[in-house]
């Protein structure tokens, strides 16, 4: 048995490896123009600009294959430039973001979470990118999801999309399975709770459950989850985005992080992005909220902890049997001034979004982090010769499928309407101070959710020109 | 012919300094008065044609905000405890820096390697040090049989204030022993053979000899680290980002957080100022109170 597991591991390793060296064939093949005519009778824009244009990303290599995509444009049709990524980290792309913007040096392309998109789209700092949308093709987008999700502002699109991400239950299905839990799948909150409780107490060497708790934009996107679970919500995106926020919910959820808290590591008070993949990679927890990331570096650090991960949907509310995820409809945008590149953008964007051979390369990148966003890629074959198909092909599904209904997040709550006042909320840590009052200062989750309540009125009353 | 010299040798002295005051214009004098005229606005930096003269509204917003005070609370408690525990380890490290034993100038090279290391390296490798599960602290304590349970330093509000005030304490001692160590070795030693003749003990030529000749440098050392201690914003940031909560915030970081995350520029720029006011005040009363800058009188 053990010889044969590290056959597999021998064999995905392999198979791996030979991926990652097709990737460099393919682009290499691509150049030589393999692609070439479909792809120009689409994007015929050239340029004699010279130049480098910056183009924003999150952590991780997909960002990278884009702009490989968007260079194999410029080499054919704007040989003066060169698109170069810069990669953000998720704590500190509000501060980057906000301080280039205002130092009137943004980059020319960026590809940032929806809360921040959604900010800028409303604060009118972004152009429109419908004609790049009808060159790309509007009916394209999975079944379950809507163009706008990814970013429309008052009959506009302005953000084009790139990917989607859900965070879902990362379960380690072998400790699952030893202390006879049961399928994660059919879980609601009593028994994720109950699951916790049992581990910590079986397994001293793992915490029951790990959630990011820091002050910090992952702690947001954790809790935002299990409120819109409960019912609760920031805003009421059909009354002009009237704050909501203090209701039997969202005390509920912030009452459930205290319960769960027992059976987290005591330092996830400072848990953020990072802390969470730590614990699940080096096998410190047995269940987490995470996207997709994990596995990939599960897979090259700890063959035995990527082989019993599994991720499932949210366990279910117990009343309401909501069981949304945070899911980051992600996209790219253009900002509107100080861009000298605005058309160029537009060009290599429509040209790498009508490559299924680019778009399948993306989401390949980094499995199952990044879901596609259209139908045709994930009905494209190629897209299922990912080694990590062979034995995560549910979970993969889950990520890319399975999720979309329980899709919501703070830019989108329960997708009842695009949110443009998320990204200030988030930069002020506002959900993650509200659960800190809970955890670190024992306060009240009621009094907690009317001091959340009570800063969510300030950023809608200091940005109240955003939603009126 | 005396004259001239005179007057090329003022020349060259304007020459020689003017580099510093053209860089002093302008990365200090200049940056100081825009931020008390932004203290005196509302500035949206991503809406630069929305400014507007807001008088004194954000002075009226941090002081009602009780996160400016508790920030303030605890940048007295992260301050105060620096300086008192720099001083007094500053002091001793000198004292046993200024023994003549054989191969001192080693350990007198190493006290500066804490000063010299970036501080980012360092709040880097003391946040794996920190580190509850995987750290060497947790590990070397529990080693020794000091503790039984894990400690959570920088998790935990009060052991986060203890970890950021051990980093700035491990961090700039050097400086203070650099200091005090130079003004050792210019106290006549004369003074020590004529208290020795009167049978003055060790104690007493301490109390008696060494602190006073020590007063004025300490003076200045205390008020310079106190400045920039009380200003300090890298190593909390880098290590706790000011939590967990916000147990950790100083003014510096709320400062930062008011400017870039709220993007209250003028708020952060108030809080500036509002530093800057405490902190000379602060300096002149100090400085008056040891009347440091009086000649003494023979």
């Amino acid at each position: 048995m053990k010889m044969k597991q590290a056959d597999t591991g021998k064999r995905m390793s392999a198979t791996r490896r030979k991926f990652l060296t097709d990737l460099s064939v393919l682009t290499a093949g691509a150049v030589a123009g393999t692609l070439a005519p479909e792809l120009s009778a689409l994007a015929q824009t050239t340029s004699n600009k010279t130049g480098v244009v910056r183009v924003w990303g999150e952590p991780g290599p997909y960002g990278g294959v884009a702009v490989d995509a968007m260079n194999e444009w410029a080499t054919k049709f704007a040989p003066g430039l060169k698109f170069q990524i810069e990669t953000l980290g998720w704590d500190s792309v509000y501060v980057k973001l906000m301080t280039d913007l205002a130092a009137r040096r943004p980059a020319n392309c960026i590809s940032v979470e929806s809360p921040i998109a959604m900010q800028l789209m409303a604060q009118g700092l972004l152009e429109p990118l419908d004609d790049v949308v009808s060159k790309v093709g509007k009916n394209r987008i999975i079944k379950g999801a809507k163009l706008e999700y990814w970013g429309a502002w008052k009959g506009k699109q302005y953000v084009l999309p790139a990917h989607h991400q859900p965070h879902l239950l990362i379960v380690r299905m072998d400790v699952i399975n030893e202390l006879g839990l049961g399928n994660p799948d059919t879980w609601d909150w009593n028994d994720l709770l109950k699951a916790a409780k049992t581990v910590s107490e079986k397994r001293k060497d793992m915490a029951g459950i790990t959630l990011a708790l820091g002050r910090n934009l992952c702690t947001d996107y954790h809790f935002a989850a299990l409120m819109h679970s409960a019912g609760g919500r920031m805003f009421d995106a059909e009354k002009q985005f009237e704050v909501v926020f203090n209701s039997p919910g969202t005390i509920e959820a912030l009452e459930f992080v205290k319960e769960l808290y027992a059976y987290m590591p005591k330092s996830a008070v400072s848990y953020s992005f990072l802390e969470v993949t730590d614990a699940i990679v080096t096998g410190k927890t047995a269940m987490a909220f995470y996207w997709g990331r994990p596995y990939g570096r599960a897979f090259e650090e700890n063959k035995q902890v990527f082989q019993n991960l599994e991720s499932f949907n949210h366990a279910r509310h117990p009343k309401t049997g909501n069981r949304y995820n945070w899911n980051d409809f992600q996209g790219w945008c253009i900002p509107k001034q100080n861009n000298a590149f605005v058309d160029e953008v537009k060009a290599a964007l429509a040209y790498y979004q009508t490559s299924p051979q680019w778009l399948v390369r993306y989401c390949q990148s980094l499995m199952p982090n990044v879901s596609p966003v259209y139908q045709d890629v994930l009905d494209n074959k190629e897209l299922y010769t990912h080694p990590f198909f062979e034995t995560k092909r549910r979970t993969i599904m889950t990520y890319y499928e399975t999720s979309v209904p329980y899709s919501s997040s703070t830019a989108n709550e329960m997708l009842k309407g695009v949110n443009p006042l998320a990204g200030i909320v988030h930069g002020r840590s506002i959900l993650a101070e509200t659960v800190q009052k809970v955890i670190l200062e024992n306060v009240k989750p009621a009094d907690a959710a009317k001091w959340g309540h009570a800063q969510l009125e300030q950023v809608r009353k200091e940005h109240i020109s955003l939603v009126l | 012919m005396q004259a001239d010299w005179k007057v090329a040798d003022n020349r060259l002295g304007i020459l020689f300094i003017l580099p510093f005051v053209l860089a002093a214009l302008v990365f200090m004098v200049y940056p100081v008065l825009d931020a008390v005229r932004m203290a005196f606005f509302y500035i949206d930096p991503l809406n630069p044609t929305g400014d507007h003269f807001a008088g004194f509204d954000n002075f009226r917003f941090i002081f009602s905000d009780p996160l400016f005070w508790k920030s303030f609370k605890n940048a007295a408690v992260w301050t105060g405890t620096s300086i008192v525990l720099q001083t007094l380890i500053g002091v001793s490290l000198a004292l046993l820096l200024h023994l003549q034993l054989r191969g001192i100038s080693f350990f007198r090279g190493l006290l500066l390697f804490p000063y010299i290391v970036p501080t980012v390296v360092i709040a880097l490798t003391w946040q794996w040090m920190l580190n509850p599960e995987v750290g060497i602290v947790n590990y070397a304590l529990k080693r020794a049989g000091l503790i039984s349970e894990n400690i959570y330093w920088l998790s935990t509000p009060g052991m986060a204030m203890i970890s950021t005030i051990m980093l700035n304490v491990w961090k700039y001692t050097p400086f203070v022993t650099i200091c005090v160590l130079a003004r050792l070795q210019t106290i006549p030693l004369e003074l020590y053979d004529a208290a020795a003749v009167d049978g003055a003990s060790l104690v007493r030529r301490f109390l008696d000899i060494t602190l006073p000749q020590l007063a004025e440098v300490l003076v200045v050392v205390i008020v310079f680290r106190t400045i920039w201690t009380f200003n300090k914003f890298e190593e909390i940031y880098l290590l706790t980002r000011g939590g967990p909560g916000t147990s950790t915030f100083n003014l510096a970081i709320y400062s930062f957080e008011q400017s870039i995350a709220n993007l209250k520029m003028g708020v952060g720029a108030a809080t500036g100022v509002f530093m800057m006011c405490l902190l000379f005040a602060g300096s002149v009363i100090y400085i008056r109170l040891f009347r440091f800058d009086e000649e003494s009188t023979p």
